[in-house]
């Protein structure tokens, strides 16, 4: 095989990469020299106690903070922090967009802006359930169906590469199913998702990799066997490879 | 690679922005608060500027000197508009703040400044939804128009369009303002403290510099609220309207550079820097224009018709050298009543304040104190009159013109009218307050699902 034909098979596997990121808070460092990379079709789980680095990490790498050293590349080439809105988008924690505004004005306005159709809005509607709110305002949703309406402005967007921040925060047990299944089966049509998640047991039922993150750096990076290969327990859940490799 | 879907979303639908816009300013209380507060406010203003203009109408009534003083533009537009003016000043700021403080403390700013619109697409959205708050806050003003004129009362197109435009700049610049604190704060309260400094600091300034020379008096012109004295002298001045728009374009540009996501503190604040100074440079390049149209009917902005030809054809320069105090009430006089008509008819005038930076106290014991010299064409004349009828002359007598005779039949008539204005008081405190309640909560009703939303199944 060639060395052209190799680079293009890692630039379709590995579209995403992530190198030296570092990022400071006046003195104090938030992100230690964070590499890693994203591959198609995959949900890549950033695992880590809270005041990790999680979130810095995200908006860092979606380009809303600025970084005071590394670089993204996007099929190995430099993404500049102008032009990762066209392919990286970032899903904050907790927001409830636009709160005065009822569910199906904000929907809509989404689904403008990237030039989707009702067809589309329909479908991302359905798909988190969202049917029986589309005329609440956003500030009376539970926390649950403002979770889904978060989700389902995520579907509506086309970016290759999706950032959320604590997606299953406020869901219960089916509703964590329902939207797991989904994001896996948006994830096999060949878009990647990056979830910053405190709940280790949420995190390994739906990432296939894992960035073990602590004090903004980076402890392991793997799926579930390769953490344990790295921590030599063949046996081991998350929470003890965690354990075990911060 | 580039993704396909990437390609659709590089134009996105800007009548989804300024709807969207538009909603968040009319979902939120402050801008239905202003319109129920301004009902009074404007009603009162309108109920006395009409009673004292029957007052003085009355007494005008056998006496037509007296009438031709009587201008529904400083009798009525002024007074009812100089409500609207304060309601602008100190609460419209309130409104405008929460087109952007909103979503930056609820985080919402995250993900607008992630959709596929420029910054400067999304600024201006915001401008525009301030200037439909601005509409819908007008509409009390213009319904006291109407019971204007239902009084038989005469409204001039010009000078109430002219009116008009300038408190729209005037709310446009409060608005950028606003949007400029609202970016470059955490909070809607630290934003709303922000304008106010700019609006009330005006205020300030007017009572603190009014007067003043040199640089004191340059600060002074830079006071908000002199922005609106010459529309409501009925001026059309190229160099303030191209003034405020430089100011509000300078805001909003500012309010952008604080938007951009990801750009560290410091470049942000070389960026303003640099902003700032391409504002001022353009404020003092568009500040030189001497163009305007005196659009007030009674023509209190020009010399008598014949005086202006007259003066327009001098074509060497006139130089005038004051020995007055700026505070000096008669250089306010003489300012009023001659220099500012003669910067306006003249081509090529230079005015001298000889005594830049003194007191009247510290002035007044110089022998030339008072003086006024008019030069032109290597020939000087001196005077101590502020009345054109006394200056006019002396210039023509330099100039070695004739002194024109006045044409007839071009006196301002005046408008007279002694109404009742009873009727604005239920108005404006009883049926407009319920019409903008039932508004508000039309505004808040249940939205329709659209039919092809339904057709799709996206509401089962």
């Amino acid at each position: 095989m060639s060395d052209n034909a190799s680079s293009c098979e890692h630039e379709a596997a590995v579209p995403l990469q992530v190198a030296g990121i570092t990022k400071w808070y006046g003195k104090e460092r938030a992100l230690t020299d964070v590499s890693f990379d994203m591959r198609r079709g995959e949900i890549l789980g950033v695992i880590g106690p809270n005041g990790s680095g999680k979130t810095t990490l995200l908006e860092t790498v979606a380009g809303l903070l600025p970084a005071d050293a590394g670089c993204i590349l996007w099929q190995l080439s430099p993404l500049p922090r102008e032009r990762r809105r066209n392919v990286i988008f970032y899903l904050p924690d907790g927001l409830r967009p636009w709160d005065d505004q009822h569910v199906i004005h904000v929907l809509e306005f989404f689904a403008s802006a990237f030039g989707k159709g009702f067809a589309d809005l329909g479908k991302a509607t359905r798909s988190v359930g969202l049917e029986q709110v589309l005329v609440k305002r956003i500030c009376t949703l539970s926390k649950g169906y403002a979770r889904r309406l978060m989700l389902a402005l995520a579907l509506l967007t086309p970016h290759p590469v999706v950032l959320m921040d604590e997606p299953f925060d406020g869901f219960d047990i089916r509703q964590t199913r329902e939207v797991m299944a989904l994001m896996h089966d948006v994830a096999a049509r060949g878009r990647m998702f990056t979830l910053a998640i405190h709940q280790l047991s949420d995190a390994e039922r739906v990432c296939d990799r894992f960035i073990l993150l602590a004090e903004g750096r980076i402890c392991g990076i793997g799926t579930l066997n390769d953490l344990r290969a790295l921590t030599g327990q063949p046996t081991a859940g998350l929470e003890d490879l965690f354990l075990a490799l911060t | 690679m580039r993704s396909p879907e990437t390609e659709t979303i590089r134009r996105p639908s800007l009548q989804a922005l300024l709807s969207k816009e538009v909603r968040e300013i009319l979902s939120g209380r402050a801008l239905w608060t202003m319109l129920l507060l301004l009902c009074p406010l404007v009603g009162y203003s309108f109920f006395q500027a009409v009673a004292l203009y029957g007052e003085a109408s009355a007494a005008a009534r056998d006496q037509p000197v007296l009438a031709s003083s009587l201008s529904p533009l400083d009798g009525i537009l002024v007074p009812t508009f100089g409500a609207f003016y304060v309601a602008v000043t100190l609460l419209f700021p309130f409104v405008a703040i929460r087109a952007l403080a909103r979503e930056k403390e609820t985080g919402t700013l995250k993900l607008l400044v992630q959709l596929p619109y420029q910054i400067r697409t999304l600024i201006v959205g915001k401008l525009a939804a301030i200037g439909v708050a601005w509409l819908i806050g007008i509409f009390p003003v213009v319904t006291a128009l109407f019971l204007w004129s239902s009084f038989g009362g005469h409204l001039n197109p010009l000078e109430t369009a002219n009116l008009i435009l300038g408190h729209l700049l005037y709310g446009f610049l409060i608005g950028a303002i606003a949007l400029f604190a609202a970016a470059i704060s955490d909070n809607s309260a630290t934003a709303a403290i922000v304008t106010l400094a700019f609006t009330i600091g005006s205020w300030v300034l007017d009572f603190a510099l009014a007067g003043q020379a040199g640089a004191l008096g340059w600060i002074s012109r830079l006071s908000l609220t002199q922005a609106l004295h010459t529309f409501e002298q009925g001026l059309l001045s190229a160099a303030l309207v191209f003034g405020i728009c430089a100011a509000i374009a300078g805001f909003a540009t500012l309010a952008g550079v604080w938007l951009h996501p990801g750009v560290s503190l410091r470049d942000k604040v070389v960026r303003a820097f640099i902003y700032a100074v391409v504002t001022a440079g353009l404020l003092a390049v568009v500040t030189q224009l001497r163009t305007s149209t005196d659009v007030a009917e009674d023509q209190r902005n020009s010399f008598p018709a014949a005086d202006q030809k007259a003066l327009a054809a001098l074509n060497k320069p006139l130089i005038i050298t004051v020995h007055l105090a700026p505070e000096d009430p008669r250089y306010v006089d003489l300012q009023r009543n001659v220099l500012s008509k003669l910067e306006r008819a003249v081509p090529n005038v230079t005015i001298r304040l000889a005594t830049a930076g003194q007191s009247v106290v510290g002035s007044a014991s110089e022998v030339s104190y008072g003086e006024i010299e008019y030069s032109y064409g290597g020939r000087t004349v001196k005077s101590r009159s502020t009345s054109h009828r006394e200056a006019l002359p002396l210039v023509y007598g330099l100039a070695g013109v004739a002194i024109p005779a006045p044409q007839v039949g071009q006196d301002y008539p005046g408008y007279p009218l002694v109404a009742d204005g009873w009727i604005a008081l239920p108005w404006f405190f009883v049926a407009l307050p319920l019409l903008i309640t039932g508004a508000w909560w039309l505004s808040r009703r249940v939205p329709r699902i659209p039919a092809q939303f339904v057709k799709y199944g996206g509401q089962t």
